[in-house]
């Protein structure tokens, strides 16, 4: 197959933003799925306090959700953006 | 070197399908190992519940194989499919569907493992609450599953998508970051979504009354950690209908 260099820029940057979004979604994913965990052991042993604990839980996550969405932005600029 | 085109297609699928099956063999084993680890602490705690947590173990553990059954799935549809009559491009589709079906099989395969470690914990624990910490784990490591099944999802839509005769490179690199997108993008939620799950049926153990809280704190919890799974979703099914 002829590979012209556009092409071969566009086909670069598809693959690319699999990779980002790919990679990028293993961190938050495993460290949102903690911040729950870990507030579910503690709504276990202070149940009084789940209103705050969920709060914190998702206080936490979203700071962690971060990264994922840099990587889509990241996968989007590459897919539809980047020429 | 000079290769016809359907010698091209059959190396690539069989590629795919060791790809599928190699990587999706990972997950399910850690997992399963997980769960039956802690059985087996649970159990030099307290031998008389051996049947409850023997049940326990194997509804778990079956529930985890399921990423690496999709796995199987996929692997025998890429060695037996027929590729005569599909063009040249479908080489990646092939390799792209092998990545997206195994590497998000990783996920799923050790995050399903942790319920079912947390519930032989609380079950020994706590015995009277079998049912509840049964069907929480159930929930949860239902919920950890459903990276695997995206990624099944894109790579049956790689193997059966109708695709272009034209090979461009473009058309490559969508097909394989595809697979990639999906595959590494279902590791993370499918490892959080079991540690959440897993943590939640141990403090059930702990407190059994606080069934209703306990549920609604995981399922809010697996829901943020999906999201990223979710993304990937979106960027894989972009790059394969835009070929």
């Amino acid at each position: 197959m002829d590979i012209t260099g556009a092409d071969f820029i566009r086909g670069m940057a598809l693959l690319g933003a699999g990779l980002a979004m790919g990679l990028g979604a293993i961190g938050p994913g495993v460290g949102e799925g903690f911040a729950a965990g870990k507030a579910c052991e503690a709504i276990g042993r202070k149940p009084e306090e789940a209103g705050l604990l969920t709060r914190t839980m998702l206080v936490g996550q979203a700071v962690s959700e971060s990264t994922g969405i840099y990587s889509l932005v990241v996968a989007l600029l590459l897919m539809f953006v980047v020429k | 070197m000079s290769w016809e085109k359907v010698e091209l297609l059959r190396a690539a699928s069989y590629l795919g399908a060791g790809i599928s099956i190699g990587f999706g063999a990972i997950g399910a084993g850690i997992g399963e190992g997980i769960a039956a680890g802690e059985a087996n602490h649970a159990l030099s705690y307290r031998p008389r519940f051996s049947s409850e947590i023997l049940t326990t173990m194997l509804v778990g553990q079956a529930i985890a194989e399921s990423a690496s059954i999709f796995a199987l799935v996929i692997a025998m549809l890429l060695l037996f499919g027929s590729v005569e009559s599909k063009p040249l491009v479908t080489v990646w589709a092939y390799i792209g569907a092998g990545l997206s079906m195994g590497i998000s099989a990783i996920g799923s395969g050790i995050g399903t493992g942790m319920p079912v470690a947390g519930a032989c914990k609380g079950i020994v624990r706590q015995p009277s609450a079998q049912s509840q910490i049964t069907s929480l784990m159930l929930v949860g490591s239902g919920v950890a599953q459903s990276t695997s099944v995206y990624g099944f999802l894109i790579a049956l839509l790689l193997l059966f998508k109708p695709l272009p005769d034209v090979t461009t490179f473009a058309s490559a690199g969508a097909l394989l970051g595809a697979g990639f997108a999906m595959g590494f993008g279902g590791i993370g939620p499918g490892i959080g979504e079991g540690i959440a799950a897993g943590y939640a049926v141990e403090g059930l153990a702990r407190n059994p009354e606080l069934t209703t809280v306990m549920t609604r704190t995981m399922l809010v919890g697996q829901a943020v950690a999906e999201s990223t799974g979710i993304y990937s979703l979106v960027v894989s099914l972009l790059l394969i209908l835009n070929v």
